[in-house]
């Protein structure tokens, strides 16, 4: 048997949800679609003259991306939980944190950076003026990861409890206004042509910074707590 | 201007807080023993008709 | 061991907490009572009414010290949560889970309050106001401990995942906080809201101390009752919480 290490750990952790995810690639897709569902409401809804749609534009980005980020994390603990791997994964000889980052990581590049990349596209459809689109994806390559982590140890906490999507949802939403000021706050600030904007990415890359270390740290407590 | 309409409104949003805060509790209490004393008369009715089953079982 | 701290293991203990309880929580409504009749009737009889805002002020002697009970009933039921999930204190499961409606009501009753106030300030009666999105945001934090708490069925288990969502709150209140006031900052520009409280006059402070004493005082009350009731239906198998219904054996 092969020495355990983490980063072999993190590797064959890596690999294993990589291809959970590719054998439903189809399911992969959804938030993806959701998002750009959820921003062509918004010219069904108010009409589309640029102006109004360019003034509201990454406020719409950010929410469609937060809502989606919101709907995909009942599937980050929720097939483990049935089949018992999670319990495994507490078993396991590595730190429990450690695997959750791995996962969270992993979670992350197949439903937000999808969203991230196809962004600049999104923004098109709502006229957002091309000198914000840099603010924009950085706002949002810094912010999404944050949701993602923030949205785990929520999550590990609901994991027990069977139908939680909305409760879940409830329980996260508080926690990411922060993410949601400082992300869509620094494109508006841009948009205004205030010096703000600088300084809200920077907050956001702190609080990612910290969320890296902290969040599965919180997440795996919160696990041992759900399943105890 | 009149601030007495809401003056008054905020003073009875207070009051009817406080009375909320003091009896939910209490009906909740009262609500707890009656639970504990039907489980202990359904208790002592299972262990009863247990024990005048057992000589004949 | 001393005395103290044999008194404060003792209280752990179910059936003698149920005493405690039974003992201090009408010490804490009266107290409370008192000391805001005292208060709310100097709010309203005795201090001058303020030159600029006319009588509507008189709102802030129970919008402010609403506001502080909502912050310290959260802080304080995290510091119970706390305790609770490193020493496995059943008790201060039970405490921390009571804290939470009654923080919940006191953030609402603050929200109702200070819409209340502002109607005749703003001319409506919400105005996004940093601190009163704040405070809904706390609400949300406060209904999400309680709703979490509900969701599972192991009271046990419910209040330490309740408990440990109320510690992230905790933790992340601050930032939210930071956040509004950026937010607001960006957005309603140089309008600044001031709801004139710094400004008054120490004479017209000594209702608002009374206020603030005599919540918490009521705050200790309603805990007391309604951890008694929860410890009480937790327990309810068991011999002592029968005697303590009145079952004769």
């Amino acid at each position: 048997m092969s020495a355990v290490s983490a980063w072999s750990t993190a590797r064959a952790q890596a690999r294993r949800d990589l291809q959970l995810v590719w054998r439903r690639r189809g399911d992969a897709a959804q938030p993806l679609l959701f998002t750009v569902m959820v921003v062509a409401l918004f010219p069904m809804a108010l009409g589309a003259e640029p102006n109004q749609l360019a003034r509201i534009a990454p406020a719409v980005l950010w929410v469609a991306v937060l809502l989606a980020g919101l709907l995909t994390l009942d599937s980050l603990y929720r097939s483990d939980v049935e089949d018992g791997s999670l319990e495994q994964m507490l078993l396991a000889p590595v730190p429990l944190a450690w695997l959750l980052l791995v996962r969270v990581l992993v979670h992350w590049a197949t439903t937000a950076l999808p969203l991230v990349l196809v962004s600049p596209l999104l923004a098109e459809f709502l006229y957002l003026p091309r000198e914000l689109l840099p603010v924009l994806l950085v706002s949002l390559a810094l912010g999404t990861p944050l949701l993602s982590l923030l949205g785990a140890v929520v999550a590990a906490l609901t994991v027990g409890i069977r139908r939680s999507g909305m409760l879940l949802a409830l329980l996260a939403l508080p926690l990411f206004l922060p993410v949601l000021v400082f992300g869509a706050g620094s494109v508006m600030a841009a948009a205004q042509g205030l010096s703000s904007w600088a300084g809200a990415l920077l907050l956001l890359g702190a609080g990612l910074a910290l969320a890296l270390v902290l969040a599965p740290l919180a997440a795996a407590a919160a696990i041992r707590i759900a399943l105890s | 201007m009149s601030y007495l309409e809401y003056v008054i409104g905020a003073y009875a949003v207070f009051a009817l807080y406080l009375a909320w805060d003091f009896w939910a509790p209490r009906l909740r209490l009262s609500r707890t023993r009656r639970e504990i004393a039907a489980r202990a008369r359904r208790e002592a009715a299972r262990a009863a008709t247990a024990a005048g089953k057992e000589p004949s079982a | 061991m001393n005395r103290l701290l044999l008194w404060f293991h003792q209280l752990g203990s179910p059936p003698v907490f149920d005493r405690f309880a039974a003992r201090w929580t009408p010490w804490g409504f009266g107290l409370g009572l008192v000391g805001m009749a005292i208060g709310l009737y100097g709010a309203l009889f005795v201090v001058p009414a303020d030159y600029q805002q006319g009588d509507s002020f008189r709102i802030l002697y129970i919008h402010v010290p609403a506001a502080w009970m909502s912050l310290m009933v959260y802080a304080l039921m995290a510091v119970y949560a706390a305790i609770a999930l490193i020493w496995h204190i059943k008790l201060c499961e039970v405490l921390a889970m009571a804290c939470a409606p009654i923080g919940a009501w006191f953030t609402a009753v603050t929200l109702a309050t200070g819409s209340i106030w502002g109607r005749p300030m703003w001319g409506t009666w919400w105005d996004w106001d940093p601190r009163l999105t704040s405070e809904l945001v706390l609400l949300f934090l406060y209904l999400g401990v309680i709703g979490l708490n509900a969701a599972i069925e192991d009271r046990r288990a419910a209040a330490r995942a309740a408990g440990f969502l109320a510690i992230v709150g905790v933790v992340l209140l601050p930032i939210i906080r930071y956040s509004v006031e950026w937010w607001n900052s960006l957005h309603q520009g140089a309008t600044i809201r001031m709801f004139g409280e710094d400004a008054m006059d120490p004479s017209m402070k000594w209702p608002l101390w009374v206020m603030i004493i005599a919540t918490k005082a009521w705050f200790v009350g309603s805990l007391l009752q309604r951890a008694r009731a929860d410890n009480l239906a937790r327990e309810a198998g068991k011999d002592w919480a029968r005697a303590a219904a009145g079952v004769e054996k």
